[in-house]
């Protein structure tokens, strides 16, 4: 009777059960895949991958190139107005390279 | 002792918070990721509020009075950072379902290995992430209560370990979306107020400082005269943006939100939310070299300012204020990295339950603050510095190639790791104990990101056989891109399980939050 019961809801035991699998020594599948067992629509999935990658690659380029620019922009400006460049202009242009992205990302992924 | 009654307050302030937030930490998912529950303007004011350390706090602006306007770049490129978290990381991340770093690396190349090893590289970002965290509370207790440093230390560490203990990840998002809004309020406020107290003479000898010397005033971070300020410069600039993409506390914070979609726009938020704060520390650094030029710790600056430019009872309660400010800023930066900490010790090295992750708090403390002790001497900047090249070696590779590249495979990923992590951390600290004569080798050992990262890439792209990757690690990869209908389903256990109605379980959508529109909450993972 004063046995002690562990009350957790379905998901919880679900999500531990999974997870002390996954840790026990040799519980592991090994080279089995993770992953959920549903189907997915590999064409549209290597569609997909691809646009999010050049879109991702485009990204990370401006992202660079508008930092180089930055580092020569504020090297020009030095004396006077070094510390101004870096004090206002980054952080626009950086918040406006994530909005697009994520825009456009959103748009990928209603489209396929 | 204005300064440690309002620490006290902000300490009493937290814990009040963290204990409401406190809806019992039963499992490690609620421990951890707090059962993905949390709205996303929380996690953007969480994440920020914990990415806003003591380093950009003080060693901004003591940096900033010490090597000159250059230390911006720092900021400049934690805030960056966040642009590559929203375009390569979190969306993906948050679809794969893994809580951790190491979770992830598990789920795309199916090695427990792989998830060791990450586990010991989250270790040592974390750790040396920390150490400057406790430096600061050292620091600042130090200096506004005459607290001796070592004290301030370990009693830093026993409030945080304690209150982390007991709350948890979700009290944890309250309290770091308390601390930002609260570090924002006290450090902006006072910087606005200094600006009007400064007066227009050190005004404008603050915004003109062409009179002092042109090193100081290039906008270059030249790290010890070193004599290649644009290496210098580039090299940090690499480290930060790219470190900041793979910070294991910062990645695991996205597992809180209820969508890919949703983590998306939580990046873009903190974007707007580092911009804001950033612009202040920077006000302290300009107003520092002025009134404070030449003080023993830099890294007080902020905390030194009010009281050189007011004094009186106006000095000592902005004193007072930035102190908290600052206090705050160690508080919640260190309870999430400690949290992070704590579940690569237990979560991915030894398995764990939640007993386990408490006693890794734990653990994870004692080592923060035994090598906190004798660190009081370096920049807060320069330790900061270390953690982000590490991660930007180590785990931005990993997740950029693991994301994006479906050829990753876990051979590549346990080359590139070893060779990342051994090669930046193996620089940093040959910079610590060798002397070496100042130039671009001392350069690139101080601040190795620009020569480890592409090496980390290299290694992880070259050791990867790419037409050996099996099928399913490939259809890992296409599901981290797939909006919700596709991934999204209910997965089936692999086993049989004990009681016949948790098969039946139905993903646990009504916990998802209300923000994903369309859906997009799956879990590809388990």
């Amino acid at each position: 009777m004063n046995q002690r019961v562990r009350i957790t809801s379905p998901q919880t035991r679900l999500a531990l059960r999974r997870r002390t699998d996954a840790m026990r020594p040799g519980g592991r599948r090994a080279g089995r895949p993770p992953i959920a067992s549903t189907a997915i629509d590999i064409d549209a999935a290597e569609r997909a991958l691809r646009r999010q990658r050049r879109l991702a690659v485009r990204t990370v380029l401006s992202l660079g190139g508008a930092l180089a620019a930055l580092l020569v922009a504020a090297d020009l400006a030095a004396g006077r107005l070094g510390w101004a460049v870096l004090f206002f202009a980054p952080y626009p242009v950086l918040l406006a390279l994530a909005a697009v992205h994520v825009r456009r990302a959103e748009r990928i992924e209603s489209d396929s | 002792m204005l300064g440690l009654a309002s620490i006290s307050l902000v300490l009493a302030a937290s814990i009040v918070i963290g204990v409401w937030g406190v809806k019992a930490a039963r499992s490690t998912p609620d421990f951890l990721v707090a059962s993905r529950r949390i709205v996303p303007g929380w996690n953007a004011l969480a994440i920020a509020g914990e990415y806003v350390s003591a380093a950009s706090v003080l060693g901004l602006a003591g940096l900033l009075v010490k090597n000159g306007v250059g230390a911006m770049w720092y900021a400049v490129g934690f805030t960056a950072g966040y642009v590559l978290v929203a375009a390569l990381v979190a969306g993906p991340m948050r679809r794969s379902g893994a809580y951790t770093v190491p979770d992830f690396a598990e789920y795309r190349l199916g090695s427990p290995r792989i998830r060791r090893m990450c586990g010991l590289v989250v270790l040592v970002i974390m750790l040396l992430y920390l150490i400057p965290q406790f430096k600061a509370a050292g620091v600042v207790l130090e200096l506004v209560s005459g607290i001796p440093y070592w004290i301030g230390v370990v009693g830093a560490g026993l409030v945080v370990a304690s209150t982390i203990a007991v709350g948890g990840m979700r009290s944890a998002t309250y309290v770091q979306a308390f601390h930002y809004l609260l570090k924002l309020a006290f450090i902006a406020g006072p910087a606005l107020f200094l600006i009007i107290l400064a007066g227009p003479e050190r005004r404008h000898a603050a915004i003109h400082p062409a009179e002092v010397d042109a090193d100081w005033m290039r906008p270059m971070l030249d790290l010890g005269d070193s004599g290649h300020p644009v290496l210098a410069t580039v090299s940090v600039l690499l480290a930060t943006t790219l470190g900041a993409m793979g910070l294991p506390h910062v990645v695991m914070r996205f597992h809180t939100v209820a969508g890919a979609r949703a983590a998306r726009r939580v990046a873009v938020s903190v974007i707007v939310l580092l911009s804001a704060f950033y612009l202040f520390p920077v006000v302290y650094g300009l107003l520092g070299r002025v009134v404070a030029p030449s003080p023993s710790e830099t890294d007080v600056i902020p905390v030194l300012v009010p009281g050189a430019i007011a004094p009186g009872a106006v000095g000592a309660v902005l004193t007072a204020l930035v102190a908290a400010g600052a206090f705050a800023a160690f508080l919640s930066t260190s309870s999430g990295l400690l949290l992070a900490l704590a579940g690569g010790l237990s979560h991915d090295l030894f398995g764990g339950s939640l007993q386990r992750l408490r006693l890794g708090v734990a653990v994870g403390t004692g080592l923060a603050v035994a090598l906190a002790l004798p660190s009081e001497e370096v920049d807060i900047n320069v330790l900061v510095g270390w953690a982000f090249a590490v991660a930007a070696s180590t785990f931005c590779p990993l997740l950029a190639l693991g994301i994006w590249w479906r050829g990753l495979t876990a051979t590549g990923a346990t080359v590139g790791l070893l060779i990342g992590a051994g090669s930046s951390t193996g620089a940093a600290l040959t910079s610590v104990f060798i002397d070496i004569e100042p130039g671009a080798v001392a350069i690139l050992l101080a601040q190795p990101a620009l020569w480890t990262v592409p090496l980390a890439f290299a290694a992880m792209i070259l050791a990867s056989r790419p037409s050996s990757v099996p099928e399913w690690a490939s259809e890992a990869v296409l599901r981290l891109h797939l909006p919700g209908r596709y991934s999204a389903e209910p997965p089936r256990p692999r086993k049989p399980l004990d009681a016949p109605g948790e098969a039946q379980a139905p993903l646990p959508r009504s916990g998802l939050g209300p923000t994903e529109g369309r859906g997009d909450g799956g879990d590809a993972i388990r």
